[in-house]
């Protein structure tokens, strides 16, 4: 029984292992600039290397936003923006692709040949601008919440949905006004 | 919602439905046509998410239209039935046979084809067409990498040669271009070029190669190489055609300084790279086909399900408009039915159909019209035989009322001689109360009684349509004569119903009648007896005068005075004489009698009496033997005869006929006189009436009185042509 129940436990700890999710979430103020920092773990499973290898476009769809932190009540959200990392394999050149957009505009296109270089350049961020401040707001707390987008999935085989990480939340900051 | 409504809408339907069916029609025409076109569609297309999701959610629409609609006339089916709405049960199974005939086929049709799609992609994707295309990629990449070795080990040997070449120093740069070529044309590869890092120092390519300029090697390709020491690439030089395998190996360096990079390129020939790409992709193609199996069977399954999908939402549609429209005109018809049951015949149903429905319908509306008009005939002939009762009510008030204040008595017989009603009077004169006669027979009624005598008289008259005599019956100690009018009472067919008894109380009458008969009578008798006194007296004044005068002829006087007196004295005697018989008349000694016998016997007494006058007579053979007095039934023929022959002047005839007829006897005395008027036949019967010169006028007195005692009767009557008919019933018990 106890063996049993260890393997238990053992399934459970690898399955939530496995499971895609937001790790290392942090934020940094520069300036105006809020800077975003995150990993996600567990990112590149089988099935989307196997989809990369075969050289279809996969992309993780990073969804951001800011919220402003309110105690006792929910958090009131300022700006959103999403961040599209789309990788494609060539197998020619045996190289991959990645090509990273924000608001649909493309910021980044790298080449990268092996899948370590990958799936960094996929799933490693650090300190990317992801917003902007505007106005006066050196009093209040902030914080950014995000998931990601894993592409689309199939429930019982055919009823495709939008497979993605829950919303993780990141350190609260208090943003300072520049120095005049 | 009325049935023509009902009807307009079920029209409506029918457009409706024919336009969706024609919508399902055309889309299953475009779905058809997209299969026959997804061939030739890349898969990009075909596996595209937005595709499946478009048919995901095209069919869970198509599952929650058919759910509804389903639902709802599942639902509507279960009110009906529940209401206990007619023709719900039919409709019900109409629709599960419909629904469940379609379903059947279109899920086995549904499965089949899904078998059959899965079947298809696990051949297509096959292990052995994997295994080809992988080892075809293998070999393809293999030759480029074989490539990219040899081009490593060639930009490895000059880079070595190069180890001794200080680079920072401008004329040693110099130093290495005329060996460039050198090397070039030992390693064979068809670029040879040399970088500090990133910089630029110096390349050489083979004219022959086909690489008609240097290529661009990239930034990255060169760092990655000073980074790592070796470096692939596969380029797509410009102005060429194939591809250019790169090869870097970095050389030794002295520390501080950069590394020298030894760039060496193979152009593959364009057939050659042509190939090699072709099978690379080829086997991608077949990659990127496998990961996207699953949405590759998805999307076909899914086209069936929206084809399935549609075919069942139009046969279950379909089911249940066919059912709705054939279970209109039953419905209305059953509505209809019943609103005639309960009484509305001006219920009419219309029908825009032409098939055998329709004659059914218009049969009903036929019957429901001949219905209608029945009835208006029926409440019409109620009305009259309520106007007709009311009448009949009125009048038989009226009659009732005449009959209860009616002085005769009335009496109602049926067939059977059960007594149905009777009047005020008729208890009355009888002294009876309804109870004791009404209800029960006659027998019953009026046995052992002196009333009894009616019973007979009744049934006496049971064969004759009218009868009537007069009887004389003591009641309540009190004799008390009657005239009895026994007729039939017939129905409104004029059908024999029973007896109508009706009875006049004469007694006063006869009082009077004999009052005044004997007032008569004693004028007349006082006439009689006045008549001989006058030669009486004269005789004796005379002969007073006679012998005052001393007249000699005073005995022969006295003789023919006293021959006067003698014989007028006689005639008064007479008249005394007749008047004390009739007086005295005894009653009858009934016995039975041969009626044609004594007939025969008086008539054989006056038999050429008067010469030129003959007695015929017609005796009935059923008269049979009678209760009579013999003797004074014989006296009765007498006076009769002897009246009617000195009536008849010669040449004539008299008749004496006899019948029964029934319980009575009719006997006929007919003459061929000058017959007697009216109005002496009121007197006729009374005492001392005579219309002879000769006679005491006391013989038909005796005639009636006989007749009377016999409980009969006897009239006189016209003989037409001429004469007087006098005939007598009597009772034959």
């Amino acid at each position: 029984m106890l063996v049993w129940s260890r393997f238990l436990i053992l399934g459970l700890a690898l399955a939530a292992s496995a499971e895609p999710s937001i790790e290392n979430l942090s934020v940094t103020v520069n300036g105006g600039q809020v800077l975003v920092a995150f990993q996600l773990v567990n990112g590149l499973d089988a099935e989307t290397r196997e989809r990369i290898e075969s050289g279809l476009p996969t992309s993780f769809i990073y969804e951001l936003e800011l919220m402003r932190d309110r105690k006792h009540w929910w958090d009131r959200g300022l700006e959103a923006t999403v961040l599209e990392v789309v990788a494609m394999y060539n197998a020619v050149t045996r190289e991959y692709l990645v090509n990273t957009k924000q608001g649909g505009r493309l910021i980044e296109s790298r080449t990268v040949r092996d899948e370590v270089e990958l799936e960094r350049a996929m799933t490693v961020f650090e300190s990317f601008p992801a917003f902007a401040l505007e106005g006066d707001q050196d009093h209040s707390r902030f914080l950014v919440r995000m998931r990601v987008g894993l592409g689309p999935g199939a429930l019982l085989g055919f009823i495709p949905y939008q497979r993605s990480t829950p919303w993780r939340e990141s350190n609260k900051v208090r943003l300072r006004r520049p120095e005049p | 919602m009325d049935l023509r409504e009902l009807f307009a809408q079920h029209r409506k339907d029918g457009r409706v439905v024919a336009a969706a069916l024609i919508l399902v029609l055309a889309f299953l025409t475009l779905i058809y046509y997209l299969i026959q076109r997804g061939r030739d569609l890349p898969s990009v297309l075909v596996t595209n998410k937005v595709l499946l999701f478009v048919l995901v959610y095209a069919d869970a629409l198509l599952i929650l239209v058919i759910l509804f609609v389903l639902a709802r006339n599942l639902l509507r089916l279960w009110l009906e039935r529940r209401q206990r709405a007619l023709g719900a049960r039919f409709k019900t199974k109409l629709v599960a046979t419909y629904v469940g005939l379609s379903l059947v086929p279109v899920l086995l049709l549904f499965f089949y084809a899904s078998e059959l799609l899965q079947g298809s992609i696990d051949r297509w994707f096959s292990s052995s067409l994997r295994s080809v295309l992988a080892q075809s990629s293998a070999v393809a990449q293999s030759l480029q990498q074989e490539i990219g070795d040899r081009n490593y080990r060639e930009a490895l040997r000059v880079a070595r040669q190069l180890s001794s070449i200080r680079f920072e120093e401008p004329e040693s740069r110099a130093a290495i271009s005329p060996r460039l070529a050198q090397w070039r044309d030992e390693s064979g590869v068809a670029f040879l070029g040399v970088y500090l890092e990133t910089e630029f120092l110096n390349a050489v390519v083979d004219p022959q190669s086909g690489l008609n300029d240097l290529p661009e090697v990239g930034r990255s390709f060169l760092l990655e190489a000073a980074e790592k020491g070796r470096a692939n690439r596969v380029l797509l030089p410009a102005g060429s055609r194939g591809r250019l395998i790169l090869a870097a190996a970095a050389g030794a360096a002295p520390a501080g300084t950069r590394r020298p990079l030894v760039v060496a390129g193979t152009l593959l020939d364009p057939v050659t790279s042509g190939l090699s790409e072709e099978l690379i992709q080829s086997y991608q193609t077949y990659r990127q086909l496998e990961v996207q199996k699953r949405d590759f069977a998805a999307s076909y399954w899914l086209m069936f399900v929206l084809v399935t999908l549609l075919i069942l939402l139009a046969s279950s549609w379909a089911g249940l408009f066919l059912a709705r429209r054939l279970m209109l005109p039953i419905q209305a018809l059953a509505e209809g039915t019943r609103r005639v049951a309960s009484g509305d015949l001006d219920q009419r149903i219309e029908v825009a159909t032409d098939d055998e429905m329709a004659t059914v319908v218009d049969s009903f509306n036929s019957m429901t019209q001949e219905l209608r008009r029945n009835r208006e005939e029926i409440e019409r002939s109620h009305r009259e035989l309520v106007a007709a009762n009311r009448t009949l009510a009125e009048e038989r008030a009226l009659v009732g009322a005449i009959l209860e204040n009616l002085a005769a008595g009335v009496i109602a017989l049926d067939r059977d001689g059960t007594v149905l009603s009777t009047n005020a009077a008729a208890l009355d004169l009888l002294a009876q109360k309804a109870e004791d006669l009404i209800g029960k027979s006659l027998a019953e009624a009026w046995g052992g009684s002196e009333r009894a005598r009616l019973e007979g008289l009744i049934a006496a008259a049971q064969d004759s349509p009218r009868e009537a005599a007069e009887v004389s019956l003591v009641l309540g100690g009190e004799r008390r004569t009657f005239e009895v009018k026994v007729s039939d009472l017939r129905d409104g067919a004029g059908r024999g119903a029973g007896k109508i008894v009706v009875l006049e109380d004469l007694s006063d009458l006869i009082k009077a009648q004999k009052l005044a008969a004997w007032t008569e009578a004693a004028r007349r008798l006082a006439h009689e007896i006045k008549n001989p006194l006058t030669p009486i007296r004269l005789a004796a004044e005379r002969l007073r005068v006679k012998h005052r005068e001393g007249d000699p002829g005073v005995g022969e006087l006295l003789e023919e005075s006293v021959a006067i007196i003698v014989r007028e004295v006689g005639k008064m005697q007479a008249l005394v004489d007749e008047f004390s018989r009739y007086a005295r008349m005894p009653g009858p000694q009934l016995a039975a009698t041969a009626i044609d016998g004594l007939v025969s016997e008086v008539v054989a007494l006056y038999r050429d009496v008067k010469p030129g006058v003959a007695i015929h007579t017609d005796l009935a053979p059923e008269i049979g033997e009678i209760w009579v007095d013999p003797e004074q039934l014989r006296r009765v023929l007498i006076n009769l005869l002897d009246n009617a022959l000195e009536a008849t002047e010669p040449p004539g005839e008299v008749a004496v006929r006899a019948e029964r007829r029934g319980e009575r006897l009719i006997l006929e005395v007919a003459d061929a006189g000058s017959g007697i008027a009216a109005e002496d036949r009121e007197k006729l019967f009374l005492p001392f009436f005579s219309r002879k010169k000769r006679g005491t006028g006391m013989g038909l007195a005796i005639v009636h009185r006989i007749v009377s005692d016999h409980n009969g009767a006897i009239r006189v009557s016209e003989n037409l042509p001429q004469g007087a008919i006098f005939t007598i019933e009597l009772p034959v018990r």
